[in-house]
């Protein structure tokens, strides 16, 4: 309606005031959720890129991020010889604090034989490794510590040379490196270790069925999708409630200032919507002008908020790299949906003051 | 038929209850013809704007009726009665109540759109009524741009634009200086005589007498039947004869608010140390 669009630009401060809450409101809910949801995609990364469905590992060994597997002798041969297996690759898991130019880092190692699979899916420089003492390094680790191509490392005593730089492997808590498994072997002093396996099935053999026939001593198969989320509730929904909370208060302090400024921009006009009551105005007609006004600062918020978050989102990815923000563009719907949600609820605050106006005291 | 406007018969109005209570209006009957301008005076706290907000269902009466066109709008629900205020009646109130974020076109045009016209519609009549009102210079302007009378003009425009049958208006010179405040009520009473509306205008402001077709005087929440007013030559506040302070001078006789606007009258200096009379 006109007089709601009016009485907006009529007080541009409070709009301006409005405006501001509903998209600070707004950008703090995206970028905590997007920060959210990047911490759940960089812990599913590395399996969603390894090969296969299934995942085998030592028995009792629910999650890949978070513990130690040591796979029996002769656990891959076996699983190979099970009916539906197409492929199965192995990989040396090994999480290791390694000191880095004096500072300590979580590494995850992970011993792959490059001909096979089970090592990085993106290199910004750099080749995968094809001898034994090569490494592939976080490229973000890597810069934080100044390393380049072709640098020797020393790490657990052993001297590796840099031969690439992997996108996408870096966690929030450390970051991957990856090496031939003989490497890893040596440099963990175990020799013919095998963590996991990656198990695809042949086609028409459903994931399920096929880790239902894997049966061999000593290991557990699971569905490498349930491997992803018991990662994400040891790694990243330590996140959820600090992140759930501060998106409430984000919300709230949000409904708060569009109700504040909505009530005192009632109240401040209390005369004036007198005023139309007097002259047939019901208070349907009065509430629908404070909530489209509610509205029109809400949507507005919404529409800065969002800006303000993918540039924010993009300024803090560049600076910390390992703490990833990822907008979707759905969250452009979450927005809105907050945003209406936020003006709704702020258009309440004064509902009462106008259901109380008595047309009668325009002549007070 | 009645032949009647509106009809207010024997209405009551007491705020609040137990031995706190106001009885604001007591038994007040009046009936308003179309074309007719009613004047109701009497002194500030007299129940005058309460009986005009019970004439305009704002207020409900506490006992008594009020009916227009025959309806009794006093017993009706407040859900019925924006429908009733927004086609029935207008109202003009002493510090106009422009929307001031609103042109003036807008002003009145939302009240038309409040009544179901569209928007084109409501903006054409709005015009129409506002060159009427000799504001068709100002039509884009903001409120807080225009001077007093022409606000109140405004207002009167606003009160029209859904061809009420009644218009009613609280002190709606008040805030105006006497020429712009006399320039109004021939606007209202031209407002009754070429388009047959009834008028009721409530104000303490003597100089408008002239332009009413009936004066009621309100006392005390009642109705002073033949009350005979005069105006003290000093303040210039409206007085009844029968209750006055008198003095003759030349062979007439002058009535005075006050012992003192007399004393004043007649040359005597007002007391400037302690009154002994009053110490
Ligand atoms: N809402 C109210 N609540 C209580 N008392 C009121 C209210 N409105 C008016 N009154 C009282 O009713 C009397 C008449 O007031 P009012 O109708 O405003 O007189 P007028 O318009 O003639 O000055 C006064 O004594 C006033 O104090
Ligand atoms: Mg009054």
């Amino acid at each position: 309606m006109l007089l709601a669009l009016r009485n907006l630009t009529h007080d541009r401060t409070r709009f301006a005031l409005s405006v501001a809450g509903v998209s600070l409101a707004v950008m703090l809910i995206l970028l905590l959720s997007g920060y959210r949801a990047g911490i759940y995609r960089q812990t599913a990364e590395y399996l969603d890129h390894a090969p296969g469905s299934v995942v085998v590992a030592q028995r009792g060994v629910r999650d890949f991020l978070a513990a130690n597997s040591i796979l029996p002798p002769g656990a891959a041969k076996a699983v190979a010889d099970v009916p539906g297996v197409a492929r199965v690759v192995p990989v040396v898991a090994q999480t290791a604090i390694v000191e880095l130019n004096g500072r300590k880092e979580l590494v995850y190692f992970i011993g792959y034989d490059p001909g096979i699979g089970g090592g990085p899916w993106s290199l910004t420089e750099g080749r995968e490794p094809t001898a034994e003492g090569e490494v592939v390094f976080d490229r973000v680790m890597a810069a934080e510590h100044g390393i380049r191509l072709g640098d020797h490392v020393t790490v657990l005593g052993g001297s590796l040379t840099v031969v690439g730089l992997s996108d996408e492997t870096a966690l929030w808590i450390g970051s991957f490196v990856f090496a031939d498994s003989s490497t890893i072997e040596s440099l963990m002093r175990a020799p013919a270790a095998q963590s996991f396996l990656f198990v695809t099935p042949q086609p028409g053999v459903k994931p399920n069925e096929l880790r239902g026939r894997i049966h061999v001593q000593g290991i557990d198969a699971m569905l490498k999708a349930d491997v992803i989320v018991a990662d994400q509730r040891l790694l990243a929904r330590v996140y959820d409630a600090a992140i759930g909370l501060m998106t409430a208060i984000a919300f709230f302090v949000g409904v708060l200032v569009v109700g504040l400024t909505v009530y005192t921009a009632t109240i401040e006009r209390r005369r004036e919507y007198g005023a139309l009551k007097a002259l047939g105005a019901g208070n349907r007609v009065l509430y629908r002008i404070v909530a489209i006004q509610a509205l029109i600062a809400g949507v507005t918020g919404a529409a800065l908020g969002t800006l303000l978050a993918y540039g924010l989102g993009r300024l803090f990815v560049a600076w910390r790299p390992q703490f990833p923000v990822t907008i979707e563009p759905t969250a452009i719907l979450v927005a809105l949906g907050v945003s209406v949600a936020m003006a709704v609820l702020a258009a309440l605050v004064p509902a009462r003051a106008i259901a109380r106006l008595a047309p009668a005291d325009v002549f007070r | 038929m009645t032949g009647f406007t509106l009809e207010v018969r024997d209405v009551t109005k007491r705020y609040g209850d137990g031995p706190t209570a106001v009885s604001a209006v007591r038994g007040v009957s009046l009936a308003v013809q179309p074309g007719e301008v009613v004047l109701i005076m009497g002194p500030s706290g007299s129940g005058k704007t309460t009986l005009l907000s019970m004439m305009g269902a704002l207020l409900s009466p506490t006992s008594g009726t009020i009916s227009l066109d025959g309806t009794v709008i006093s017993a009706l629900g407040e859900g019925r009665l924006p429908e009733i205020r927004l086609r029935k009646f207008g109202f003009i109130f002493q510090d106009f109540n422009l929307l001031s974020a609103l042109s003036v076109l807008e002003n009145v045009a939302i009240v038309a759109e409040l009544a179901g016209h569209k928007r084109g519609e409501a903006r054409e009549k709005a015009t129409q009524i506002l060159t009427e009102l000799g504001l068709q210079e100002r039509l884009r302007f903001l409120p807080e741009k225009l001077s007093g009378g022409e606000k109140q003009r405004v207002a009167i425009a606003r009160a029209l634009v859904n061809d009420p049958a009644l218009l009613l208006a609280d002190e709606p010179t008040a805030n105006l200086d006497s020429a712009i405040g006399h320039e109004i009520m021939r606007i209202l009473r031209r407002v009754a005589k070429e388009k047959g509306r009834a008028v009721v205008i409530v104000s303490h402001d003597q100089r408008i007498r002239d332009i009413a077709d009936r004066v009621l005087w309100l006392e005390d929440g009642e109705f002073a039947e033949a009350i005979e007013l005069a105006t003290d030559p000093v303040c210039g506040m409206s007085v009844e004869r029968a209750k006055a302070t008198t003095a003759e001078r030349d062979g007439a006789t002058l009535f005075f608010c006050s012992r003192g606007c007399r004393a004043e009258f007649l040359g005597q200096l007002p007391t400037d140390g302690i009154d002994p009379a009053s110490a």
